[in-house]
């Protein structure tokens, strides 16, 4: 265990000797942990490391079993979130926590200084408005329904109202997974003002290069304890990443294979328009081929996806699977034997799956509508289980209750069941730990090496370049860019989502 | 089919042995079997009500259409009856049946296609329909009679029960088998707890929305056809009284209002018992206002019970 600066003050945020069980399962088990003032301080770990357990007793949500928390040097108890913003804690949590229904403005109202029962002040707005701002969300506008807007802006609403607050101790969990980088790079600029103004940052991402980017000290949590604390630089990634994970990771990637060039093709889309929004779009996939959606956010890619799936009305353009065309209308014929397709949603726990109901009915819900399938027949799953090794309490457990990694494990073994022939993915990894990453990564891998066609949407471009043999870049309902090969980099992806020198580069593919 | 057995499904029936035994202290024929085997039948007809209400309800939705589906068909196949035709007399039924399926599928329509809210579209087709029969029957009550067979599947009896009650059984177990063991009852469910999730997996969630909707308008239509049965003629606005017991009896019983889960064996046990408390309250002679305070407190507490027993084990 690295020494604590003990030259400095108190800390801000000190937590002796802190557990928590849940029943028999202990989340956290006698945890020390120290946040300074004027740090950003990020915590790594697996889903399941106890991480998301320590911001919860920070931010009030859950009281320790043992343990004793102190800030500023005193003792407190923080028995709910109040208590907890009473001292300047706040936390955003990975979990959205807006209100759909209610505009951005009420949003950011609920919970501001002040608000409660009385008037509400809108000079409080001020601030988030500011802060909307310089996060490229001043085209959120105040009127509109929650609801209504995309994942990342909700994201970006989320980091105003949280900023609103003034914290002392600000808790970003998650808080830019959905976000674009250039976006990203703006939170962080925010965020190291506010460190710079002595404010106190705890900041967990699964992304390693943020990390990197933003922290000042990192701990590692692995089984409900703290591992090591170190400064950011005292280790390199892999050694991170052991201690992340206590066993060797060599690489988190698989090793492309590449892909015949003349395989037959599996999807093949032309000229696809939809509502003004999405133009001309073509789209060709081969067998045994990975082809990546790139982009900034709500740039059509995420529209395009869910169209391939027979989500949009009246969309224009040809469709052709294995050289049929086809018209898909709906999701109900789209995973029929015929067509094939399988469509991993952005949102695992509204739109993949049914978080009250087990394992087991979850896995079955897409197999039952197959004539060809019988969805009882627990070999349908095994497979797909084995290798991507879901940690589960029987297959009636409610999947309500496994981590976000594991859940995601659930939906795509549901639909791997359909034997799909192509693959739709939405950001599979979003919000994922590093182990359960590797798992989908080799997976998709192994997918395509026997013959599944994949289209893989990524906000990660670490993802679309190490997995895909061609990426397209959307920018404003279009394909900018195409990227194939040596063209696939970090730098080109980037430029081809901000539309710069978009005409040389699509010589180029 | 265990699961169905949930400590929640078994409240009614303990709250109906409590009632029948403390009944019993004030008035002893309570424990007798034409009393109880009375109240089987009585508890059919709202049966019949609540079982397609919990259809609806573990759909995640709610069906107000209940009163005049029933009305109406108690109205329509009276009035075939009373023609006196034996062609019109012997399809009575199967048209009041015909007719609950058609409104449950307008139903389902603006529920599934319009995305019209089911409380307030199903409350406005209630509304026409209540229009719809007193422009036909000029506002007074409808002419006609029973068939011999809707008085017999409402009075009579077999082996000693009665044949409403052994019909109401029946039927919960065909819509049990149908949706613990088909697609449709997965799909029902399913969609109850999230219906974007169940449409994405590739399930064509209208078609489930508009089945659902359709059995509940046959079960409504068949309670219709037992009432007028039982009473040998319909009148405006039987049906009236049945709504919030039909209700109460499918959430009494267990079933979630929110829609996913519950089932029909607890609904048996619901309407079984809000009868029985019914009919208990009224033998005791507490005058009506004190008996409608009763009614109302019993079923908060039961209610009470199952919320505060779930925030135990949540």
């Amino acid at each position: 265990m690295v020494a604590q600066m003990s030259d400095m003050k108190n800390p801000l945020l000190e937590m002796r000797g802190i557990s928590k069980h849940f029943g028999a399962t202990k989340a956290l088990d006698g945890v020390d942990f120290v946040c300074n003032p004027g740090e950003v301080h990020a915590v790594l770990g697996e889903n399941g490391a106890g991480k998301s357990t320590l911001m919860k007793l920070i931010a009030g949500v859950l009281q320790p079993t043992h343990g004793q928390i102190c800030i500023d040097g005193k003792a407190v108890f923080l028995n709910s979130p109040k208590a907890a913003l009473s001292h300047g804690l706040v936390c955003m949590f990975q979990e959205l926590s807006l209100v759909p229904d209610l505009t951005v403005r009420e949003n950011l109202l609920l919970g501001a200084p002040g608000a409660g029962i009385g008037w509400l002040r809108s000079e409080a707005l001020a601030k988030a408005q500011d802060v909307l701002a310089r996060i490229e969300g001043k085209s959120i506008k105040m009127g509109a329904r929650v609801a209504d807007l995309t994942l990342p802006q909700r994201q970006q609403v989320e980091i105003a109202k949280a900023m609103m607050k003034r914290p002392r101790l600000l808790i970003l969990d998650e808080a830019t997974s959905a976000l674009g980088a250039s976006v990203v790079e703006r939170v962080f600029d925010l965020v190291r003002e506010e460190r710079d103004n002595g404010t106190a940052i705890l900041f967990i991402s699964h992304r390693f290069h943020e990390v990197e980017a933003l922290a000042d000290r990192i701990s590692v949590f692995r089984n409900g304890q703290r591992v090591e604390t170190f400064m950011t630089g005292d280790h390199d990634y892999t050694e991170i990443i052991n201690m992340m994970v206590g066993q060797k990771i060599e690489e988190l990637f698989p090793a492309k294979t590449p892909a015949q060039p003349d395989a037959e093709i599996v999807l093949d889309v032309q000229n696809y328009s939809w509502d003004g929004r999405l133009r001309d779009i073509n789209l060709r996939v081969r067998r045994g081929q990975i082809v990546g959606l790139g982009g900034l956010d709500g740039q059509g890619q995420s529209m395009f996806l869910m169209g391939l799936f027979g989500l949009l009305r009246q969309a224009e353009g040809t469709t052709a699977i294995a050289g049929q065309p086809t018209r898909i209308g709906s999701p109900k014929q789209a995973k029929q034997q015929a067509i094939a397709l399988a469509y991993i949603p952005e949102d695992r726990k509204t739109e993949g799956l049914i978080l009250d109901q087990g394992i087991q009915e979850n896995l079955e819900l897409a197999a039952i509508g197959r004539a060809d399938l019988d969805a009882t027949d627990p070999a349908l799953y095994a497979a797909s289980l084995e290798q991507l090794a879901l940690k589960h309490g029987g297959l009636d457990q409610p999947v309500a209750s496994l981590s976000g990694g594991n859940q995601q494990k659930v939906v795509l073994a549901k639909w791997l069941a359909l034997k799909p022939r192509c693959l739709l993915l939405a950001d599979p990894t979003r919000g994922i730990d590093v182990k359960t990453k590797t798992q989908i990564y080799a997976i998709l891998r192994q997918l395509a090496d026997q013959g599944t066609a994949i289209v893989l949407l990524s906000t990660d471009y670490e993802e679309l370049i190490q997995l895909c043999d061609e990426t397209h870049v959307f920018f404003d309902g279009q394909v900018v860019a195409s990227l194939a090969d040596g063209d696939l980099t970090a730098e080109n992806i980037i430029a081809a989502s901000l539309n710069l020198d978009a005409k040389s580069r699509a010589a180029h593919a | 089919m265990l699961r169905g057995l949930s400590l929640d499904s078994l409240m009614p029936y303990f709250g109906v042995v409590l009632l029948i035994i403390g009944g019993s202290f004030f008035f002893p024929q309570v424990l007798s079997a034409d009393y109880l085997t009375q109240q089987l039948q009585i508890a059919a007809f709202l049966g019949f009500l609540a079982t397609g209400a919990t259809v609806v309800i573990l759909l995640g939705h709610i069906d107000l259409s209940v009163p005049w589906i029933l009305t109406g068909a108690a109205i329509l196949s009276t009035a075939l009856v009373g023609t006196g035709n034996p062609f019109l007399s012997a399809i009575a039924v199967p048209a009041a049946l015909v007719f609950g399926a058609l409104i449950g599928i307008v139903n389902g329509i603006g529920v599934a296609i319009l995305r019209i809210p089911s409380m307030v579209w199903t409350l406005a087709v209630n509304s026409m329909l209540l229009g719809l029969a007193v422009l036909n029957t000029g506002g007074f009550n409808p002419k006609g009679e029973a068939s011999a067979l809707m008085k017999t599947m409402a009075s009579g009896d077999i082996l000693g029960l009665p044949v409403s009650f052994l019909i109401w059984i029946a039927l919960c177990i065909v819509l049990a088998w149908f949706l613990t063991r088909t697609p449709f009852g997965r799909y029902l469910r399913s969609i109850g707890f999230n219906e974007k999730a169940t449409f994405l997996s590739g399930v064509s969630t209208p078609s489930v929305v508009f089945a659902a909707f359709a059995i509940a308008g046959m079960c409504s239509a068949l309670g219709g056809v037992m009432l007028a049965g039982y009473a040998n003629q319909a009148y405006q606005s039987m049906g009236d009284p049945f709504l919030l017991p039909t209700i109460a009896a499918v959430v009494i019983g267990g079933t979630s209002i929110l829609g996913g889960r519950g089932g029909l064996f607890g609904t048996i046990g619901g309407a079984l018992f809000i009868t029985l408390l019914t009919s208990i309250l009224s033998v005791m002679q507490i005058e009506d206002a004190w008996r409608n305070i009763i009614f109302g407190t019993i079923i908060l507490v039961m209610l009470l019970f199952q919320t505060l027993r779930k925030g135990d084990t949540a």
